[in-house]
């Protein structure tokens, strides 16, 4: 899923948070998808589509997309004569948003780091 | 939030922003503190008269009176369970109706397991009188607080607290603390209180009577906040 920013050498410098980003998760609506699905513990399409103000077929992309990288389940179902499509997060899923935001804040404190170096 | 594929460079401060954004706006939609707080507003004040019919109270010739609450002991233990089974079903209900899951199990789970502290504690007490004489000197003010934790309303309170903890709910927990400054510090609720001479009966229905209202004046405020919100 991510690269290692470990090194087994110790004069090596630490490869920049950057390098783990995941190009699956890295993307604003897929990360939204995750957060909401990880809050809610279960979550309807509908719910997504309003919240992140997406069109059906837009959201159904991407949800094809973390339902092939195996973060998210969906299944479909009825609600009285309604279909109702609903997502979970998989135990992938949740180790790959747990990383993702572990590597935003990384960056952050790196970016901060360096603009106070500059400042000086 | 937009469809477009945020490269790998983005702004990771705005990222993080729209990830708690959106976390808070989940946990805001999954939020049904108003029906917790009002079904046990109704369970508090449901009891009042259970402790009044079923207390029974002995007076002795020089002024003085034993008493047992037994109407309590029959009274909480089915109805606290049966509380926090309506509540979980409310707010699985209401998530799912706004197409969200519901985060309420645990905080259902141990509000029903708080039920066997009280009959505990009297089943303890029972059990050490049987073999004890009865204590002639009142207890320590720390053991008066004890016992008004481990009765039904100080259970309540600390029940909140772990729903306030799920839901990450800074009112609820403000709340809960005054609530329970209330029931633990303030309001005699194992000895009981009134202005006059009302009966020990009334004195013990009063602390609850103005507990079942704090509740109520609770939900009253949070259905209001909600309303707002929505």
């Amino acid at each position: 899923m991510t690269a290692e920013t470990g090194t087994s050498d110790p004069h090596t410098p630490p490869a920049h948070p950057v390098t783990g980003l995941d190009d699956v998760v890295h993307q604003r609506v897929r990360l939204g998808i995750l957060t909401i699905a990880h809050e809610a513990r279960r979550v309807e399409f509908g719910y997504l589509r309003t919240q992140l103000r997406l069109t059906a077929g837009n959201l159904s992309q991407h949800l094809g997309v973390l339902e092939t990288a195996g973060l998210i389940e969906i299944e479909k179902g009825y609600a009285g004569k309604r279909g109702r499509t609903w997502i979970t997060l998989t135990a992938a899923g949740r180790t790959a948003l747990a990383e993702e935001i572990g590597r935003l804040k990384l960056l952050i404190a790196r970016v901060e780091t360096t603009d106070t170096r500059e400042d000086r | 939030m937009t469809t477009d594929s945020v490269p790998a460079g983005g702004d990771p401060r705005r990222l993080l922003s729209d990830v708690r954004f959106l976390a808070h706006r989940v946990r805001l939609d999954q939020r049904l503190t108003w029906v917790a707080l009002l079904v046990l507003a109704a369970v508090t004040l449901a009891g009042i008269p259970f402790d009044w019919l079923g207390m029974r109270v002995d007076c002795l010739p020089d002024g003085g009176c034993q008493f047992a609450r037994r109407g309590m002991l029959y009274y909480w233990p089915p109805a606290l369970p049966l509380a926090y089974a309506a509540i979980a079903v409310c707010y699985v209900r209401a998530a799912r109706a706004r197409g969200l899951g519901a985060r309420v199990l645990p905080y259902a789970i141990t509000g029903a397991a708080t039920t066997v502290v009280f009959p505990a504690a009297w089943l303890a007490v029972a059990l050490y009188l049987s073999e004890h004489p009865v204590p002639d000197h009142p207890l320590p003010y720390w053991g008066l607080v004890l016992d008004r934790l481990v009765m039904p309303w100080g259970m309540i309170g600390v029940a909140l607290l772990v729903l306030a903890w799920l839901e990450r709910n800074v009112a609820l927990l403000l709340f809960t603390l005054a609530y329970l400054a209330m029931v633990l510090l303030v309001l005699p609720m194992n000895t009981g209180f009134g202005p006059f001479q009302w009966g020990l009966r009334a004195e013990m229905a009063l602390p609850q009577l103005v507990s079942g209202a704090l509740l109520l004046l609770g939900a009253i405020g949070f259905r209001l906040a909600d309303r707002r919100h929505r």
